[in-house]
């Protein structure tokens, strides 16, 4: 119950997110659920049943590449990496996000 | 970029999906187990902990069935499974599949072979750096132009060079002691540079080298036995020796184009070249030709021709495509265009034949599928998918037959690619496989799959789904039937057509080989001497030395051949003038000197007047004979014997007799007309052609002719040859001709009467019920036997009176193809197809009828 008190994500943005997540270093899907809601503070909660689906879109688009790796605690798990595709991809939606949020702000603060 | 990316890591996918599912499974264990391992250190018992993570992660189904979209390309998945369902339906039938597949392939096969084989003699690429910028240069209607003018061209540095070439001389190679005729190429010394030959072994002929010779693939090959130390070795060609600097790739294709493939190319000013010249970058051929005037005067000063006005008649022209065919075809263009043309459309039609008998057989499926597809459709399957799916197993037919098609186009190519015609400059195609000949057949299979495959699966999912569901079984409706009906009458039409050229070809082949060519091939050889050190006193020994031997009744020179290209008759166009009076006749006519034994090896008998004499010699007064139809064109209906005829610049001879009519250039030719002189007062004598006539058969004594020749002179080249070969090959577009469009009808008309089976078949079963009611009240096996024999016969009457109607016109134009004893509009013709066809209809008829009289009515009732 705890997960539905973190606010819906912006459609679209969990792509950002996890280029971001992924671009200080390779991370397992688990991993980068608890990054994001680490680094959010609690605040975004990433629906498990959905970060596979966007991982796998990912691939697809070439953004990203998978490895099997064993974890922190010796199990065999699938890692994901950005590649430099996904590096340029991250670099552009995260211009876009800053400007969308900056203009956002300032119709809230001014209209 | 980025979707050409994509596209190959989703075709990855489809290539390791089974991996993938099975990695999923495991990423998601890991997932869940990872939670429930940090869940277990917040202080949750193992099993609370694993149950607790599963629940958060919520379905693994739906994830994996989400993560699994991501990958798919649906349309393709649904291909591939529409393929493999199609591909189960013709495994169940495979007599129907081998049939359907088969006779695409022989179709496909025998239509891209024609397309190949008349691309690469009409429309091949000639080998050269450059096609684009390479130019010939010419006057209208004459390409020859003298070695004084071709120097004037050349230092007029209006181009990057200009070169010229002469393809039609004849080269003798002296090898030991005796010498070879060869297909020589005179070439200008900087010919390879400025057109940019590619050569394979060795290097092209440079500027400045006046011996050197480039030979070609084949004759390296075949006559220096694929040497591989040939560069540098000495050849003596026409008394000269000249070094062998290269050697051409297997696939050089000449300027000239239309497969000419000559022996080698050599260093030789001869009386005329064509010239090419190389456009400079970025000149247009308009701001070339306008370079080009000022040039062409001072050409018209210096050169003064009467028949060639370079000023006004220049012209450049590309040397591929339709540009090279208009230059160098002539008048040969329309016919060679036509015979091609036409041997693409009758394989064309049997393709569509073909897909008529593949389109009707689907329809059929379809329609005895029409109950599971309108179940299909009233659960909700949308049309379009269905269609999809229905269009597969034609799609599957069409690639397999496509395929095998391909197949067969390779082997046929193959076998092609090696033969070689023998006209005085030799002609070998390399027909190969290329892109444009893919895109074709991948065309074609694309229209195959629309044709047969479209209508019958519109047509099986347009039925309405009650009228379907209705009743079970005999649901086929009157429009299937009406469909299928309508492919197999334009199948019999379009049969009737291709049965009607076919007959045509046949009874033309028939026709030429048994044509009277008014003079006796059966007992002569002819051998064909060129280069003799002393041509005066060759003939009168090599005629004494061969009436010396066994065998040999009688030897006489002349200076043509009938019938052979090789040494083909004079053919002046002159005026004449009868009894040296004022009135003058314009004749063409094929002229030939002879000896006086030429008209008794021939059996070509005289028949007014007298042969020549030993006497008729040099210095003795001029004489002549003609043939029947000059005499009557020069004479009347007087007897010439004895008249004098005036030759221009007032050379008067004696016409001393009428020879019998024969054939001189073509089978083909009306009416021709010949004068023959003796061979001994001809001004200058240089090649002649000895003529012997053998007691036994020819081919026994050719080589002993031949050895006696060439041994009197190691200069001379000698090539012997029976009359009979000769004769074959003046059949060679006859044979080729009747082989491709007999075997086109009859195959067409073998896939028309399995199609007219088919339907039958069909419609017989369909009607068994009815036909068990009729029985049932009475109907005796005649009504019966009427009721099927009936719709045969509708069907074949209907297609016969249409083929025969479209027949009666498209043959018309075939009759410049045809000796003029084959006329296309002649009825036995016509009627002689119809027979055929109602004979092999009856045979397709047989076997549903002797069906439908089978049919028991407790057992047909009961089947209900």
């Amino acid at each position: 119950m705890e997960a539905n008190s973190a606010p819906e994500l912006l459609p679209g943005t969990l792509y950002l997110l996890i280029l971001r997540t992924l671009s200080r270093g390779p991370l397992h899907g688990y991993a980068i659920v608890k990054r994001i809601k680490e680094a959010s503070r609690e605040g975004l909660q990433v629906e498990d049943g959905s970060l596979y689906p966007a991982l796998n879109r990912m691939l697809v688009k070439g953004w990203l590449a998978a490895e099997w790796g064993v974890s922190e605690n010796n199990r065999k798990a699938r890692f994901y990496r950005l590649t430099p595709e996904g590096r340029k991809q991250l670099d552009q939606e995260a211009g876009e996000f800053d400007r969308l949020v900056r203009a956002i702000q300032l119709v809230m603060r001014t209209a | 970029m980025a979707l050409w990316k994509e596209i190959g890591n989703r075709l990855g996918y489809l290539l390791r999906r089974s991996r993938f599912d099975r990695e999923f499974e495991d990423e998601m264990r890991f997932h869940i187990q990872a939670r429930a391992d940090e869940l277990e250190q917040a202080g949750l018992a193992g099993a609370d902990a694993l149950r607790q993570a599963r629940r958060e992660f919520g379905s693994t189904l739906r994830s994996g069935e989400e993560t699994r979209s991501a990958w798919q390309m649906r349309w393709l998945e649904d291909l591939s499974s529409d393929l493999r369902y199609a591909a189960r339906a013709l495994r169940r039938n495979p007599a129907m599949a081998l049939a359907a597949v088969g006779s695409l392939a022989l179709g496909i096969g025998a239509n891209t072979t024609m397309f190949s084989v008349a691309r690469e003699a009409l429309f091949s690429e000639p080998s050269c750096r450059d096609a684009q910028s390479l130019v010939e240069i010419s006057t209208r209607g004459n390409r020859w132009v003298t070695v004084a003018q071709y120097r004037f061209f050349r230092d007029a540095h209006v181009f990057d060079g200009v070169a010229g070439e002469n393809h039609e001389l004849p080269v003798n190679w002296r090898n030991g002691n005796r010498s070879y005729y060869l297909a020589g190429t005179h070439v200008s010394d900087n010919f390879f540079q400025v057109v940019g030959v590619p050569v394979a072994m060795g290097r092209p002929i440079e500027r400045g080298e006046t011996d050197a010779a480039v030979v070609t693939y084949g004759f390296w090959r075949n006559r220096l036995n694929g040497d591989p130390n040939v560069l540098g070795r000495k050849l003596e060609l026409d008394s000269k020796p000249y070094t062998i600097v290269g050697v051409l790739p297997r696939d050089h294709r000449m300027l000239v184009g239309f497969g000419f493939t000559p022996d080698l190319y050599l260093t030789k000013d001869p009386a005329g070249f064509m010239l090419y010249g190389r456009l400079p970058q970025g000149l247009t051929r308009q701001a070339a030709y306008a370079r080009l005037r000022p040039i062409c005067r001072d050409l018209d000063r210096v050169y003064p021709e009467a028949n060639r006005k370079w000023t006004e008649e220049v012209q450049l022209s590309g040397v591929g495509g339709m540009d090279r065919l208009r230059e160098m075809g002539g008048p040969m263009v329309i016919p060679a265009l036509a015979f091609f043309g036409m041997l693409v459309i009758v394989t064309a039609i049997v393709v569509l034949i073909a897909c008529a008998n593949i389109s009707s057989l689907l329809l059929a499926r379809a329609l005895t599928r029409s109950r599971e597809i309108a179940i299909r459709m009233s659960l909700g399957g949308s049309r379009g998918r269905l269609v999809r799916q229905l269009l597969a197993e034609s799609l599957l037919l069409a690639v397999l037959g496509t395929g095998a098609g391909l197949l067969l186009n390779l082997w046929l190519t193959r076998a092609l690619s090696g033969f070689r015609i023998p006209t005085p400059l030799p002609i070998e195609l390399i027909v190969q496989p290329d892109r444009l000949l893919l895109a074709y057949s991948c065309v074609v299979a694309f229209v195959v799959t629309l044709a047969t495959g479209l209508v019958p699966a519109l047509r099986a999912t347009r039925a309405g789904i009650g009228g379907a569901l209705k009743e079970g079984g005999r649901q086929t409706g009157p429009a299937g039937s009406r469909l299928r009906s309508a492919l197999v009458i334009g199948q019999l039409a379009v049969s009737i057509v291709l049965l009607s050229a076919g007959l045509l070809f046949i009874r033309n082949l028939i026709s030429a080989t048994s044509f009277n060519a008014g003079f006796d091939s059966a007992h002569t050889i002819a051998a064909a001497v060129q280069g003799q050190s002393d041509p005066e006193k060759f003939v009168d020994t090599a005629l004494a030395r061969l009436r010396a031997l066994p065998g040999i009744e009688a030897a006489s020179p002349a200076i043509a051949l009938p019938l052979n290209p090789f040494l083909a008759f004079n053919r002046p166009n002159e005026q004449l003038r009868p009894d040296a009076g004022s009135r003058t006749v314009r004749v063409e006519y094929n002229g030939n000197s002879v000896g006086p034994d030429y008209f008794r090896i021939m059996a070509i008998p005289i028949l007014q007047g007298r042969a020549f004499l030993d006497a008729d010699r040099a210095g003795a007064p001029g004489v002549v004979i003609l043939n029947q139809n000059m005499a009557r064109r020069l004479f009347g209906d007087t007897n010439p014997v004895g008249h004098v005829l005036r030759f221009p610049g007032d050379r008067d001879a004696t016409v001393v007799g009428i020879a019998r009519n024969s054939t001189y250039a073509t089978l083909g030719e009306k009416d021709a007309m010949a004068l023959y002189t003796p061979f001994a007062q001809l001004a200058t004598r240089r090649g002649a052609c000895l003529f012997v006539r053998t007691t036994g058969p020819p081919e026994a004594m050719a080589r002993k002719v031949d050895e006696t020749i060439a041994e009197l002179d190691a200069k001379a080249s000698v090539r012997t040859k029976v009359m009979r070969e000769v004769f074959n090959y003046a059949l060679l577009p006859s044979r080729a001709g009747a082989a491709v469009l007999g075997g086109m009808a009859l195959f067409g008309l073998m896939l028309a009467s399995i199609g007219l089976y088919g339907v039958l078949l069909y419609a017989t079963q369909q009607r068994i019920h009815e036909i068990g009611i009729r029985v049932a009240l009475g109907a005796a096996p005649g009504d019966v036997l009427a009721l099927v024999a009936g719709q045969s016969l509708e069907l074949v009457g209907t297609g016969m009176a249409i083929g025969l109607a479209i027949a009666a016109v498209a043959v018309r134009p075939l009759s410049m193809f045809l000796v003029p004893d084959v006329r296309p509009t002649d009825p036995l013709n016509f009627v002689a197809v119809a027979c055929v066809l109602a004979l092999v209809a009856g045979l397709a008829t047989v076997a549903p009828t002797a069906r439908a009289l089978r049919v028991d009515p407790a057992v047909a009732l009961r089947h209900e």
